[in-house]
């Protein structure tokens, strides 16, 4: 069942005689209990899309509906079930983390008990207990925005928007959060995430969309994603070939001292055996979810562009 | 949330917002008190005697008034820079209880100022505990006056460079031009009607009778130089400032 329904949405922002269109037409349906992952370039629309979703700002066109209910017409109905972490939010910088986390809940009606336990369990499960009666002033800017994502997840609201949720975490830290995202949706809270970490979204979402240019350039999975290139293999060589020796074979193309070649499976065998004949050394990996996102923006944009 | 959770919500605003930060930051009051210290000196030094305890109701309204100014602030700064007041927003919180919880504790940095004013007050002037009474109904007007004003233009920019000096300019316009350190009598008779364009004028002269100073606007109209007038006044603004802050400003943005 979709809990998040979008028709038709789309946002012109107007400001001193210029307009932009943020957002297109856009029609998407998250269901529930979906860890869902919303990728594009900066300025493509994410975060318009968020803003709209959690009741921050009006559509110019269409309709966004949050568990059945219109977000536009009915923001006091829609806004008890969701909580948001906004793109580059920061702390009250006096408060500690667990004063934050504790003072979200309440001030959201929860119980002093229910809070109490929420932010040990959280503060723990974030890796935040070591710093959590150190005030944010004297946080570094990660932990600051662990402290954020885990103030919004300790609210356990049945629709999590989170906007960029790992921004300037170290990759410790960005499993750890990750991890909590997981058990949230585990316990029945929907999420939508932008991110523009690849990996992330690879790893956290059951379904992701593409945006560029405020259109919706696909939905899916990522493995599906993935399979739109048509090549699944991504060969790396270091000296031996010369891009026009791969070009017959798929897309190149060159990153610091190495070529690389996104190829299918029929095509590794010979290429790995000339490597090593030149004397180059050759890595074999599957395609990533960034170099489906690449293509696919790319194409997008050439669109575009003609 | 029912009735009483969001109240409960705009108490808990105003104990992390307000007083947290005033009981880790003592400094910060004296901040609050400075300015309208630094104005009564000046008064105390260069004007007559006479005038001294309108300058000390003066620096009272002025602490009131200037908690609008801190409003506009710190709803810009948690709103444009914190990105904070968007996390109230995608909530149960209604923007009842968050301009509530906002002001509160902006009342809270504002208390300490203005129970000392009131102290130095009770030590120059002949004010018994009615007039103290109806002072502190008269200040707290002035702050849901001052703070909803606030909370309105907040919402109005998307840029904090552009916020501060609009602040700085309402707020002084309010508090420092009108009569409210020195007796309205001392405007030149024929620009008096221009201090009625300022609310803090109709809250000014309702304290200085309070407190049982002369010095109001006298038009030889009986209505107007009433104190119910200046009390009908202030209250029709703050209703209107009020209900912009409720349906006119950006809890959500267009």
């Amino acid at each position: 069942m979709a809990v998040l329904e979008a028709r038709g949405l789309s946002k012109t922002y107007a400001r001193r005689g210029h307009s932009t269109r943020a957002l297109d037409r856009v029609d998407l349906d998250i269901r529930q209990d979906q860890l869902f992952a919303f990728l594009g370039r900066n300025g493509a629309g994410k975060t318009t899309f968020i803003k709209i979703a959690s009741t921050l700002l009006l559509p110019t066109e269409g309709e966004l509906r949050l568990f059945g209910h219109d977000v536009v017409a009915e923001p006091s109905t829609v806004r008890p079930l969701m909580a948001l972490v906004p793109q580059e939010g920061k702390l009250f910088f006096h408060m500690t983390p667990r004063e934050h986390i504790r003072e979200y809940l309440r001030v959201r009606g929860t119980s002093r008990e229910t809070a109490q336990s929420r932010a040990d369990e959280i503060l723990e499960a974030m890796g935040l207990l070591a710093y959590q009666d150190t005030i944010a002033l004297r946080l570094s800017g990660g932990l600051q925005q662990r402290t954020l994502v885990a103030m919004v997840l300790a609210t356990q609201a049945p629709f999590l928007f989170l906007d960029e949720p790992t921004l300037g975490m170290d990759p410790f830290a960005r499993r750890q959060v990750w991890e909590v995202i997981r058990r949230a949706a585990r316990h029945g809270s929907t999420v939508l995430l932008t991110t523009h970490y690849l990996d992330e979204a690879e790893q956290l979402s059951d379904e992701l969309a593409v945006i560029e240019g405020g259109r919706v350039l696909y939905k899916g999975t990522g493995e599906a994603l993935k399979s739109t290139l048509g090549r699944e293999v991504r060969l790396q060589f270091s000296g031996g070939f010369r891009p026009s020796d791969l070009e017959p074979y798929g897309k190149v193309f060159r990153e610091r001292d190495r070529l690389t070649l996104l190829t299918t499976r029929s095509a590794v065998r010979e290429l790995t055996d000339r490597a090593l004949s030149l004397g180059s050394e050759v890595t074999v990996g599957p395609v990533t979810l960034e170099e489906a996102f690449l293509e696919l923006v790319g194409r997008g944009i050439e669109e575009d562009e003609s | 949330m029912t009735i009483r959770s969001q109240a409960y919500a705009a108490f808990r605003i105003c104990y992390f917002n307000g007083i947290m930060p005033l009981w880790r930051s003592p400094l910060l009051i004296a901040a609050v008190f400075l300015t309208p210290f630094s104005f009564l000196f000046f008064l105390y030094v260069i004007a007559p005697r006479a005038l001294f305890p309108f300058g000390v109701v003066g620096g009272v309204l002025f602490t009131a008034l200037f908690t609008g100014n801190g409003m506009l602030n710190d709803c810009a700064y948690l709103r444009l820079e914190r990105q904070l007041q968007q996390v109230f927003v995608a909530s149960p919180v209604s923007s009842l209880a968050y301009i509530l919880g906002m002001a509160l504790s902006e009342l809270a940095f504002a208390i300490p100022a203005s129970v000392l004013f009131l102290a130095i007050l009770i030590l120059v002037a002949p004010v018994g505990p009615l007039g103290v009474g109806a002072l502190v109904g008269v200040l707290l007007l002035t702050w849901l006056m001052a703070t909803t004003l606030g909370f309105f233009v907040s919402t109005m920019f998307s840029q904090l460079r552009e916020i501060w000096p609009i602040g700085t300019l309402i707020f002084s316009l309010l508090s420092v031009l009108p009569p409210i350190f020195y007796p309205a009598t001392e405007i030149p008779a024929h620009w008096r009607w221009v201090a009625y364009l300022a609310p803090s004028t109709y809250a000014a002269q309702l304290a200085d009778r309070a407190v049982g100073l002369g010095g109001a606007i006298t038009t030889g109209v009986g209505v107007v130089d009433s104190p119910y007038f200046d009390l009908g006044m202030l209250l029709a603004v703050t209703l209107l400032f009020g209900l912009a802050a409720l349906y006119l400003a950006r809890w959500r943005e267009p």
